[in-house]
């Protein structure tokens, strides 16, 4: 279980995390959501220590992530897909994959996760070996998404995969991740400006507004209630 | 024209190593080192001293490699990293202090008087028809040299991976360390590897312009206006900026009698077009600004 605990943020003079804290169930899909400039892209980054916080910890499997450092984390089995085009643009797709994984020492075993984002991805076959500056935005989040699974990861962090995809793109990617925590056990927390989405798949709802926890809830509990949904989430 | 050439073919293979050294550190950390030349040449010196001590010249080449390799890696660890996430100019001045400081410290180790330094290799020209011809056995050694080294490098970055580890932690450090890549030890081993270079430049230069701390000024100019000439983020560029920079320095400085001091004024000229034109540099990918 990933425990998020009291967490403070601060950015020179702006707090862009206020006391937060939630948990997320091992095995579990949880959607952090929340208008922009909320601390959602800030929350991931705390919790894999890209930016330290003024207080607070991450609990997971014994360790506080946020005493450790970066390249320590994916170690702990903790993946990070960034918002953006997080894709090495002059690598080629395939040594994008490759990097995901080259912290681990069994090289058969790359090669075997190498083949298993191939068949999640068949789409990047034909494209292993072009730079991935000539990729569109779906390919691109796929490199990045299948770069986060190499390391066999059994929690996956991902700021607004679905940002400027097409509506197919995005329900192919909100499928597998379903599919994937609920086949392999792979825990996920969500970033998402997009609620529907996100709301889709998730099993909690987590909202954030102006840097605290405003509503901490079943998914499906949020979803049915119209109230909630409108008051928190606008629609 | 031919001898013109072929000089210029030699000692743009040096300009070239000299420039790749910078290239390579500017890809690392995004910055210039202005003191790649005097750590060339103190390992140049490190190697004379291996000889003096009755080392034979492969040992002398291996030992200044070595100490390149090391010196790079103490002077990012201990000088540069501390400035890295400073603003720019802390870098200059602190590498620019290192160069003074090498210079002064091979001065009072060795003294300042110019030394000849043993070239390998027979530096007479070589006869192609009964001709002499301005290439010499030690000519064909310096090339032959700084292609190896570039090869090997070339596979390292490319087919290794390790050098992917490298090229992600110069490209993306912020996404490399997500991925578990140590960019600190990557970072640290790019100064190395490019102290290595170094290093080779300050060996194979050293028997023309004969020993001396001051040895490298001149070459390191010509280095980094090659390397500036190709894109500072290209060693493709670093390569043919300086085999392009040999060449043109070579031709300006046989045309006339005046020939010698021509040369910089040459150097001079090919610098102001190519940043005329392409002022981020002939293969470079960054876009230029306004200022």
């Amino acid at each position: 279980m990933l425990a998020v605990e009291g967490l403070t943020t601060r950015y020179g003079e702006i707090e862009a995390l206020h006391d937060v804290s939630f948990a997320v169930p091992e095995g579990s899909i949880t959607a952090v959501l929340g208008p922009n400039g909320a601390g959602k892209t800030t929350l991931l980054r705390t919790i894999t220590g890209l930016v330290r916080p003024e207080r607070g910890r991450v609990l997971y499997d014994g360790h506080d992530l946020t005493r450790l450092h970066v390249e320590d984390v994916v170690r702990c089995g903790v993946a990070h897909v960034p918002e953006g085009r997080s894709v090495i643009q002059e690598l080629t797709v395939d040594e994008n994959l490759r990097l995901g994984a080259l912290w681990r020492a069994d090289r058969a075993d790359r090669r075997r996760a190498l083949a298993e984002v191939y068949d999640l991805f068949p789409l990047l076959r034909g494209r292993r070996r072009r730079p991935a500056f000539t990729l569109s935005g779906g390919e691109s989040q796929m490199v990045a998404i299948g770069r986060a699974l190499m390391s066999r990861p059994r929690v996956l962090l991902l700021d607004e995969p679905s940002l400027g995809l097409a509506p197919l793109v995005v329900a192919q990617i909100m499928a597998m991740l379903r599919d994937l925590s609920a086949r392999a056990g792979l825990t996920v927390v969500l970033v998402e400006q997009n609620a529907t989405t996100a709301l889709s798949i998730a099993g909690q709802v987590v909202v954030l507004y102006l840097g605290r926890v405003v509503l901490l809830d079943d998914a499906e509990r949020v979803t049915n209630d119209a109230t909630l949904r409108r008051h928190y989430l606008g629609f | 024209m031919l001898n013109q050439t072929l000089n210029g073919l030699t000692s743009g293979a040096i300009y070239a190593s000299i420039a790749l050294a910078l290239v390579l550190i500017w890809r690392a950390t995004r910055t210039v080192n202005f003191a790649a030349g005097a750590m060339g040449m103190l390992s140049a010196y490190i190697a004379f001293s291996v000889i003096d001590h009755g080392g034979g010249y492969w040992l002398a080449l291996a030992a200044a490699l070595g100490s390149g390799l090391v010196a790079g890696a103490v002077v990012e660890r201990v000088l540069v990293r501390p400035v890295e996430a400073k603003p720019p100019l802390n870098a200059v001045i602190v590498t620019f202090g290192l160069l003074i400081l090498i210079e002064a410290a091979a001065g009072m180790i060795w003294g300042e008087t110019s030394r000849g330094f043993p070239a390998h290799f027979s530096v007479r020209g070589l006869y192609i028809g009964g001709e002499a011809v301005a290439l010499s056995p030690f000519d064909i050694f310096v090339i032959a040299a700084v292609v190896t080294m570039m090869a090997l490098l070339v596979v390292l970055f490319r087919a290794t991976n390790l050098g992917l580890r490298m090229r992600a932690a110069a490209f993306r450090p912020e996404i490399a360390r997500l991925l578990g890549v140590r960019v600190g030890r990557m970072l640290n081993l790019g100064w190395a590897l490019a102290s290595m270079v170094g290093a080779l430049a300050g060996v194979l230069i050293a028997p023309k312009v004969f020993l001396s701390p001051n040895m490298m000024d001149a070459p390191f100019v010509f280095g980094f206006t090659a390397a500036v000439i190709g894109g500072l983020d290209s060693p493709i560029g670093a390569v043919v900026g300086g085999v392009a920079l040999g060449l043109v320095t070579s031709y300006v400085g046989g045309w006339s009698a005046l020939g010698p001091s021509l040369e910089v004024m040459g150097a001079f000229v090919l610098l102001i077009a190519v940043l005329m034109v392409r002022p981020q540099g002939l293969f470079s990918g960054i876009k230029p600004r306004r200022v």
